[in-house]
Order: C-alpha cells, then sequence, then structure tokens
C-alpha cells in the first residue's frame, strides 16, 4: 500500500487545497446569510409574532366565501376575462416570436449580424419583466384587460423566440440536407425540413406558458391590466378574507383544470400517432 | 459526361480528398470502393455541391459545377440527385410530400410552401413510389416506415427530379441484406432502363463488383484503382482495405498474421 500511496500522493491527501477552499467558501456563505437576515430583521423577533398572525389569517380565511351571488358572479367574469388576457397573449406571442425565433437559430440564419440583433433584441425584451410591461402599456393603452393581453405578449416574444430557436438549432440536419440536395431553396429546406419537426415542441411550449401566464395575469390584474388579481388585490386590501380565500381557489381549480387539458394536447401532439396521416 | 479535375477537399490541413481527377461518361454505373474515411462521401457530397472543394474543378458538359452559385446551383442539384446512407427524410412529414421535394427546384414557391401540389404533380409522385411498391404507404409519416422503405422513398424523390446523374452514399450501409437487395435493384434499374449515370459508394466489395460496370478505388483520398471490376485482383482489393480486406470479400477473416516464434500471445499482459 506504502508504495501505491508513494506513486500517486496526490489521491492520499486528506485536506487537499480543493476540499480547504471549498469549506472556506461554504463558511463565507453561511456567515453573509446570517448577516443578510439580521439586516432584514429576521432576529428582532417580530417572526415569531408574525407567525401567530398567519394562523390568525388563515383561520380568518375559512371558509371561503364570496359574500353575495353577484360577488361570486363578478368574480366569474373576472376570471373568464384573466384567462382570455393569457390565452390572447400567449398565442399573440407566440405567432410573433416564430420568424424571431428563425431569425436567431444559427441553422436557419447564416448572416452572423442579423443573428446577433435578433438575440440581443430577444435578450433585451426579456430583461423586462411582465409587471413592468404591464405598467408600460397601461401608460399607452389605458387600464384594462388589452393592457395586460400586451403585457403578456411583449414579454412573451422574448422567452419564445429564445426558446424557439434553440429548439430550432437542435433539430436533424439531415432532412434539411435532403431537400437542398434536390435543389430546393433554403426556403423550402426551413418549411419542410425544420418545422414539421419542431413544431410539436414549439407548440408544446406555448402551451405550458398558457397556464404559466394564467397565473401571471393574476398578478398583472393587480396593477390594473384587467382581470380576476384587480379583485384578488382589492379583497386582501378590505381584509375580506374568505373573499380572498375564495378567489384563490377559483385561480387554483382553473390553474388546475388547463394544466390537465394542456398535458393531453401536449402528448397528443408530440406522441407518436403511427398510421394512417392525414 | 462528369469530369472531376484535380479535385480536392482539406479540412484543417488535411485532405480528405485528394487530387481526384475522372471522367464519367453518360450512362455508366460507377461504385467506388474503399475503406470507411477514404473521402468516398467527401467526393460524392461535392460533386452534389452540398460540399465544396477546396481546389480543382467539377465539369458536367461545359458547365463548370464548381462555379455555380444561387439559382443555377440549385438546378444542378435538382440534375443531380443524391440518395443519402440516412435516407436524409422528413420523419414527420408523409411520405407523398417527401417525395414531392424532389420537384422543390421547379415548383413556384408559394404554391409548394402551402403544399398546394397539382394532381399531375402527385400522379408523377404516386407512380415513382409505384415502381417501388411503395405506393400505398403514400399517406404515412415517412418516420413510420422501416429503412428499406424509407431508403426506397428517397429513390423515388430522386426520380421525381428527372435528374442526368444519380449519386448515392452508401445507399445500402444501414439495410438488412433482403433491403439492400431491393435498394441495388432499384438502383440497377435506374441506370440500366433509364439510362441514368449512377455513381455508388459501397463499402462492401462483393456487392460493387456485381452491380457496377466501373470500380474507383479510395484509399486516403487518393483514386488507387479505375477500372471494369474483373481488373481487381486480390491484391489490390486487400491494399485498398487493409485489415477490412476480410469482411468486405465475403470469405471469412484474412488469415492470421504468424507469431514470432517463441511468442505465447496473451502471457505479457499478466506479467506487468
Amino acid at each position: 500500500m506504502d508504495a501505491v500511496r508513494a506513486r500517486y500522493p496526490e489521491h492520499f491527501t486528506r485536506w487537499s487545497r480543493q476540499r480547504l477552499s471549498m469549506i472556506g467558501i461554504a463558511a463565507a456563505l453561511f456567515v453573509l446569510l446570517l448577516f443578510g437576515m439580521g439586516e432584514l430583521g429576521f432576529f428582532d423577533g417580530t417572526l415569531l409574532t408574525g407567525f401567530g398572525r398567519l394562523f390568525e389569517i388563515a383561520g380568518l380565511m375559512l371558509p371561503p366565501d364570496p359574500g353575495s351571488w353577484a360577488h361570486a358572479r363578478a368574480y366569474g367574469m373576472a376570471l373568464i376575462e384573466t384567462v382570455a388576457i393569457a390565452l390572447l397573449g400567449t398565442v399573440a406571442a407566440g405567432v410573433l416570436a416564430l420568424p424571431v425565433g428563425l431569425l436567431a437559430a444559427r441553422n436557419v440564419t447564416a448572416q452572423r449580424i442579423v443573428r446577433f440583433l435578433a438575440r440581443r433584441s430577444l435578450d433585451t425584451i426579456r430583461s423586462v419583466d411582465i409587471l413592468i410591461w404591464a405598467l408600460i402599456w397601461i401608460n399607452v393603452v389605458g387600464l384594462g384587460p388589452f393592457a395586460g393581453a400586451l403585457a403578456i405578449m411583449t414579454s412573451d416574444i422574448g422567452s419564445f423566440g429564445k426558446l424557439f430557436s434553440e429548439a430550432i438549432e437542435a433539430a436533424d440536419r439531415k432532412p434539411v440536407e435532403g431537400i437542398a440536395s434536390t435543389g430546393g431553396s433554403h426556403l423550402m429546406g426551413i418549411r419542410f425540413g425544420i418545422l414539421p419537426e419542431v413544431f410539436p415542441v414549439l407548440a408544446s411550449q406555448v402551451l405550458y406558458y398558457f397556464e404559466s401566464n394564467t397565473r401571471s395575469a393574476t398578478i398583472i390584474g393587480i396593477v390594473g391590466a384587467g382581470g380576476i388579481g384587480l379583485h384578488l388585490a382589492e379583497a386582501i386590501r378590505t381584509l375580506e378574507l374568505q373573499q380572498t380565500s375564495f378567489i384563490i381557489l377559483m385561480i387554483l381549480v382553473t390553474v388546475a383544470a388547463i394544466d390537465v387539458v394542456s398535458s393531453q394536447l401536449r402528448f397528443a401532439m408530440i406522441g407518436r400517432r403511427a398510421g394512417i396521416g392525414k | 459526361m462528369l469530369r472531376l479535375e484535380g479535385v480536392t477537399k482539406s479540412f484543417g490541413g488535411k485532405h480528405a480528398v485528394d487530387g481526384v481527377s475522372l471522367v464519367v461518361p453518360a450512362g455508366q454505373m460507377v461504385g467506388v470502393i474503399g475503406r470507411s474515411g477514404a473521402g468516398k462521401s467527401t467526393l460524392l457530397r461535392m460533386i452534389n455541391r452540398l460540399g465544396d472543394p477546396t481546389s480543382g474543378r467539377i465539369l458536367f458538359g461545359d458547365t463548370d459545377v464548381t462555379a455555380l452559385r444561387g439559382r443555377p446551383l440549385r438546378a444542378w442539384r435538382a440534375r443531380c440527385a443524391m440518395i443519402f446512407q440516412q435516407f436524409n427524410l422528413a420523419g414527420r412529414l408523409d411520405v407523398l410530400t417527401n417525395v414531392m421535394m424532389g420537384r422543390a427546384f421547379h415548383l413556384p414557391a408559394t404554391r409548394a410552401l402551402f403544399k398546394m401540389w397539382s394532381d399531375e404533380e402527385k400522379a408523377q409522385a404516386l407512380s415513382a413510389l409505384e415502381s417501388l411498391d411503395m405506393a400505398r404507404m403514400a399517406g404515412q409519416r415517412a418516420e413510420t416506415l422501416s429503412g428499406g422503405q424509407q431508403q426506397r422513398v428517397a429513390i423515388a424523390r430522386a426520380l421525381i427530379q428527372q435528374p442526368d446523374i444519380v449519386l448515392a452514399d452508401e445507399p445500402i450501409a444501414s439495410l438488412d441484406p433482403r433491403n439492400t437487395k431491393v435498394v441495388m435493384d432499384a438502383l440497377q434499374h435506374i441506370n440500366r432502363h433509364l439510362g441514368i449515370t449512377v455513381i455508388c459508394n459501397l463499402h462492401s466489395l462483393d456487392l460493387a463488383r456485381g452491380c457496377c460496370d466501373r470500380l474507383v478505388g479510395m484509399a486516403g483520398g487518393r483514386v488507387v484503382f479505375d477500372d471494369v471490376p474483373a481488373a481487381l485482383t486480390e491484391a489490390t482489393a486487400r491494399e485498398l482495405y487493409g485489415l477490412e480486406a476480410g469482411d468486405v470479400m465475403g470469405h471469412g477473416a484474412p488469415p492470421p498474421v504468424p507469431l514470432p516464434a517463441g511468442a505465447q500471445p496473451g502471457f505479457a499482459l499478466a506479467g506487468s
């Protein structure tokens, strides 16, 4: 054993420099965490009293109750509006992001400068949060669901553009080459070589975003861009906690329903429906 | 007539194809043979211009193929069909659409992008499929077919290009023996009955001997043999294929290299 140890000493040191530095970094991060928590008031006792209050609030939320039939109706309508905002915004973003995604994909756009510009503009769009877009669009088109749909659309163009271009770049090169070999144009190669293959991937991304945007649409409603968010914010502000929990439950059920439907649709699209085509 | 003049292709200082000059008269069936990495694929891809030569010229009649750009280049590709080892079909599209891509150069873009084929075009594609016994699969997605069926779809696509030349890059390397025969018969039919020049990369020497009028042997990017199949001696074949010779000629492994006296194989490892 000593002979082997002599030949490979680097595997036998108990406290290697790498290990020591790892421990050092972990300790430093822990100290930083404690310091930050202290600065933010985690240790002044408010947390303990706050915890009690949290249970109190939770108790006041039960049972969920809209208060009146008129309220329930208004919430229902607002929820439908929220879903509509999410759907319109997501679909519009998907349609608009496809050309940008193509421009940003290496196997579609040969010109580096075009690709660079497409990618940087997508980055720019993505670096602004959906809530900020909602505030911007409210200034442009006024309060209401239209601003909400526009906010979701702009914010998602950034995400879709990036996701789409990555999916397109991951597409198999062989079908495109097959079409190029027959004298087909670049456009034909994209249309018949790339798009059929990536379409299910893109569609499933859009569906997933629709589901996630239904949740976002409630948030942007709070700043006045239409939908259920406004009712939710108001119920919390006026301490109508039973109504609050009712609205949260409604949102929960809707998101769950959309999740079920969209995952079924996604599997139907990606799934190998072997056999006869159209 | 296809003429290659000193065609060279280098990747990072290494010559994949090194100064190849060939003349292929119209209507010939040429088998390009050699071991893997000999430059066969690179050569074929340059003829179709999927790859560009580093130097040298490729001429078809009076046209300098290597100088073509844009639309004339696509016109050349349309006349010079290519069949790939991996079929290169769009798996999620149906067979008929895949075959229709053979007309990609001639179809007006606006109509083609919406898959609006005329009845005449459909009939053309279906009869090409019929000649390969594949017409009843026309509505099926290409990815649901077996390898042999996909290669027949790819041949149908090449056929409706109405090409002057068909290039086949290891067309049977991914197929079982039965489909190998179907595909090679189809290529021979294209050559004998339609008078189309066929240049086919083949790994298997026996197959190449049986099907082709002429064999071009490549090694290390150079042409080292160019004659009728009967002129290929066993010695030349060994030189072409080296250690792989036994596999490609179909009679067993090459004779074992005699060991120097006293050496015991397998023993050296145990001692160290």
